[in-house]
């Protein structure tokens, strides 16, 4: 009895297994992923990024009919140094659904910050054939931003090279030293919110900080309701005047939803454009206030350390190069 | 004028603690000021400094 049930659970054993690779030998759907430039040449808060996805049947014919959907992650922290915007660090910056069009979805995106970014693309065919597949893309820091770190070390070098020389003397007496301290304020900005501008569209922008994704809703109202439109939507950074997300004459029935990290407190114009057939197209347009958080201090600690450090080492160099001359 | 009154007084150093003790504040107001610059979140420090901030890459700011 017992050998019958173990050879019964053998048979299964294999039938799953065999079945298991069956499915994977079947994987229906290979998705591809490109920039526009290419990554390599894409820094941080430069210029936004044409980003797209290829999803393709076995055959490699482009899927016709289907959606994927897409989430953005940023850069994880560093052990020691951190980005200029550590609050985006290993968040989630993107969320959304795209219909494919010719198996293709386009998008565009402001980089906010430097490091390895990771792409899970989740596509689906309107036959139900599913496939998902994480990418992994790097964003190097703008060289001009090296260049002025290096310059400004070079700076503290040599004034603490400066003081160095300074400080030391054949014969010293007692110093007089003054020490100012500023305290420290805190600033906080409510978002604000704009009315809608048009009665046939609605956006929702859930109120948005710097830390955490905003959800973003747009949905057409009264008789245009679950029509059939085409959606261009972009996100523009106003102090920088910069699109930091767009989205290209989406195929969509009547609503879309973006889960949108916005990386800095500043404020963002949010535009909907709404195309349909015969029919003028819908536009609306908000304006909100992103709240900006203060990263915390330890954040600066590592930074303000190597400032410090290289202020040390411009001391001890002078005062090394004085006593030399000396002797 | 202050050699003349800290050998009166006493107050007289050897040149290499008198420098560790200079440089000590040296540093201590360098790390202040490096900190109101660029880790303040005063408005005022704040907003003329921002941009500077960004620049240099590693300081973090919102």
């Amino acid at each position: 009895m017992s050998l019958k049930f173990l050879s019964a659970l053998c048979l299964l054993a294999a039938l799953s297994l065999s079945l298991g690779d069956n499915a994977l030998a079947a994987d229906p759907l290979n998705i591809y992923f490109k920039t526009s430039p290419v990554i390599e040449n894409v820094r941080p808060f430069a210029d936004p990024v044409n980003l797209s996805v290829l999803v393709t049947g076995a055959d490699g014919r482009p899927v016709e009919r289907g959606s994927v959907e897409l989430r953005l992650d940023a850069p994880r922290a560093g052990s020691w140094i951190s980005t200029d915007i550590p609050l985006v660090e290993g968040t989630r910056l993107l969320e959304a659904r795209l219909p494919l069009r010719q198996g293709r979805a386009n998008w565009k995106y402001l980089m906010p910050i430097r490091g390895q970014y990771r792409l899970f693309v989740d596509a689906v065919s309107e036959d139900g054939r599913k496939s998902s597949q994480v990418f992994e893309f790097t964003v190097s820091e703008n060289r001009s931003k090296w260049f002025a770190l290096s310059g400004f070390s070079l700076a503290l070098v040599l004034f603490g090279f400066a003081a160095g020389r300074v400080f030391t003397s054949a014969k010293s007496s007692s110093a007089l030293l003054l020490i100012a301290c500023l305290g420290l304020g805190g600033q906080a900005l409510a978002a604000a919110d704009a009315e809608p501008t048009n009665y046939a569209a609605h956006l929702d922008i859930e109120a948005a900080s710097v830390g955490k994704p905003s959800r973003v809703h747009w949905r057409l109202n009264g008789a245009a309701a679950n029509s059939p439109a085409a959606l261009t939507l972009s996100i523009t950074h106003l102090e920088k005047e910069k699109i930091v997300f767009a989205v290209e004459r989406l195929a969509i029935l009547g609503e879309f939803t973006l889960n949108f990290h916005f990386p800095d407190g500043v404020e963002y114009r949010v535009t909907a454009v709404a195309e349909f057939q015969g029919r003028a197209p819908v536009n609306v347009e908000r304006i909100i206030s992103v709240t900006g958080v203060e990263p915390p201090k330890r954040a600066m600690i590592p930074a303000l350390s190597y400032f410090l450090a290289l202020i040390a080492l411009g001391l001890v160099i002078g005062r090394w190069t004085k006593r030399h001359v000396a002797t | 004028m202050e050699k003349i009154l800290a050998a009166r007084l006493g107050l007289e150093l050897a040149e290499p603690i008198s420098f560790l003790i200079k440089s000590s504040f040296f540093l201590i107001a360098c790390g202040a000021t490096l900190f109101v610059a660029l880790a303040s979140s005063y408005p005022a420090v704040h907003d003329t400094l921002h941009n500077v901030r960004h620049a240099l890459a590693v300081v973090p700011c919102h």
